[in-house]
């Protein structure tokens, strides 16, 4: 019989992720809907810091695999941990985030157990006691709602501002399981930091530019200001990235990231179904555009009918007067 | 050195409609090779160049899915397979890479398989570690670029959302590409006619030695609808600095600033 629902503990020089944290508000959810415990899943080296964060983040019995092999990331070495894990105590779900080294792992993980996996999920719940997860294919134009067969765990990963933190902390036991024999068949050599790396899956607020800036000079100098005024990043749409104006990383799209911010701003962009595919489930979205009938507008919360290089002058201006940013 | 691809072909615009069944109807839009797998093919091929290897296609998928795999030989590949079996239409990830699994390991002396990252329709990134798992090899997934590739070792960087990992690996192994891992080619004319005459095998899951009920039910599609129309929109009106106050206004409102 399957028991608990689980978070990995995602953790980043000692912290734990904000991912988790949210997670576990998600996991206490869905565990108090199939009237079982939230359990966390530490997986790393020297990791007996994280087992009181998690704790302080809502976990109540925390499973710990602590070895010198998962000092870092990588495939084998984590789905060994975590199938020696899971098959010694039985959990009934497992949460990750859904960044790019979680996909890899949950994807390895769910072919190893025979498990069904419902990845890069925008939603999970129980519906009529049974665990549905919620997913958009084909560039947003299809949501695909899950359902698992009777294989165990579930293993869902998660995007971002799915879940909400909890308040209060769990409390349960700590139990160590041992790190099975194990080779694991790729060495990490290097990580480095990627230059002009930007994390867009996990930025609040986005402003976009596309061919309507009029230059890569105009992007320059308008787009980056404004996104930092207003606590965010910067992104593209694919026109100026294939233009060669602003490197891939930051292309938002079918093609490029898809990203669901607080607020996305579209800025000079026509809003092509390929762009809209990678921004249409952002909370808030204003389109700034000279062509009043531009698609763009079909999916903007409030639009703004302009030339952007008069309008994001004096927005960036106000924005600043208000925040004294 | 025999490098595998998989190919998925995959509608070029995703403006598909959903059956009362569950099932896509993606009629009316031309099929094409999944972006991120046209990256795949062109890595392998290069590498084969270089390693005197060859390549094999495999695409799991309807008939009409040997356009894709016709198009790769054009590009160079030496020889491709079609797996076609009328209990293959809704496979989930999962189990087609079981089904492309028995597929590479027929063929025996494959040493790596190169994929994309995800594919552009069902997105579930899952078939390549997956794929991975089932024939048993190490995965290297979202590899950017590949810098050593012998008959025994694998040097590649990895781009994830922002570090680069530079890992190492023995062959044989699974690596998924990502977009920009280099720049492929155009058949040329001439190509393109010289395979069109060129037979492409279908494989069964009898020929696999598969069973369909082996491979499915760990996800189940439960519902599918077209995505919920937004709230519609405010175009907001005066001149410039009225229009940025106002929505300077309304996004404070609404807690955004």
């Amino acid at each position: 019989m399957a028991h608990g629902v689980w978070v990995l503990i995602e953790h980043k020089n000692g912290e734990i992720a904000p991912i988790t944290k949210e997670l576990l508000g998600k996991g206490k959810e869905l565990a108090d809907g199939l009237g079982q415990s939230l359990a966390g899943l530490v997986l790393g080296s020297n990791v007996s810091g994280l087992v009181e964060q998690a704790r302080a983040a809502g976990a109540g019995n925390v499973y710990v695999v602590d070895d010198a092999a998962l000092a870092s990331y990588t495939t084998d070495g984590y789905v060994a941990a975590a199938k020696a894990a899971i098959e010694a105590h039985q959990p009934e779900v497992l949460l990750t985030g859904s960044s790019l080294q979680m996909r890899d792992f949950t994807g390895a993980l769910a072919a190893e157990l025979g498990t069904g996996l419902a990845p890069d999920v925008t939603g999970v719940s129980i519906e009529g006691g049974a665990v549905q997860a919620v997913r958009p294919s084909h560039g947003a134009n299809v949501i695909n709602a899950l359902t698992f067969g009777s294989e165990r765990p579930m293993i869902v990963s998660v995007r971002r501002q799915v879940g909400q933190p909890l308040d209060a902390a769990g409390s349960g036991e700590t139990i160590n399981v041992a790190m099975p024999q194990t080779e694991i068949r790729t060495k990490v050599r290097n990580v480095e930091q990627r230059t002009g790396a930007v994390n867009l899956a996990d930025a609040m607020v986005i402003v976009s530019g596309g061919r309507g800036m009029g230059s890569p000079e105009n992007y320059e100098k308008l787009i980056p200001e404004l996104a930092r005024v207003l606590g965010g990043t910067h992104g593209a749409s694919r026109a100026i990235v294939d233009a060669g104006w602003v490197p891939y990383e930051r292309q938002v799209g079918q093609t490029g990231k898809t990203v669901a911010p607080k607020l996305y701003m579209a800025c000079g962009i026509s809003g092509a179904i390929q762009h809209l595919a990678g921004m249409r489930s952002s909370n808030t979205i204003v389109a700034i555009n000279k062509d009043p009938e531009a698609p763009i507008f079909k999916v903007a919360t409030y639009g703004i009918v302009g030339d952007v290089n008069d309008v994001l002058p004096a927005l960036t201006e106000e924005v600043k007067a208000k925040t004294g940013r | 050195m025999h490098a595998v691809v998989c190919v998925k072909q995959v509608p070029e615009q995703n403006s598909v409609k959903i059956n009362s069944d569950t099932t896509i109807d993606a009629s009316g839009i031309t099929p094409i090779i999944n972006l991120f797998d046209e990256y795949a093919i062109e890595e392998a091929l290069q590498w084969a160049e270089k390693n005197d290897g060859k390549v094999t296609v495999i695409s799991l998928g309807p008939d009409d899915a040997t356009d894709s795999l016709k198009k790769a030989l054009a590009m160079g590949a030496n020889e491709a397979i079609l797996i076609n079996d009328d209990s293959l239409g809704q496979v989930g990830a999962q189990g087609a890479a079981k089904v492309v699994a028995a597929a590479i390991q027929k063929l025996g002396d494959v040493n790596i398989v190169f994929c994309g990252k995800q594919s552009t329709d069902d997105e579930t990134g899952q078939f390549g570690p997956a794929l991975a798992r089932f024939l048993g090899w190490p995965q290297l997934t979202y590899v950017f670029k590949v810098h050593e590739l012998t008959d025994s070792q694998i040097v590649v960087d990895r781009a994830l959302e922002d570090t680069l990992e530079t890992v190492e690996a023995s062959l044989p192994v699974v690596i998924t590409a990502v977009k920009d891992l280099n720049e492929p080619r155009y058949p040329s004319l001439l190509k393109i006619r010289k395979v069109s005459k060129q037979p492409i095998p279908t494989w069964t899951l009898s020929d696999l030695g598969l069973s369909a009920d082996s491979l499915g039910g760990t996800i189940n599609i439960a519902k599918r609808t077209p995505p919920p129309p937004r709230p519609s929109g405010e175009i907001l009106s005066g001149d410039v600095q009225t229009q940025v106050k106002e929505l300077v206004q309304k996004l404070i409102e609404s807690q955004i600033l």
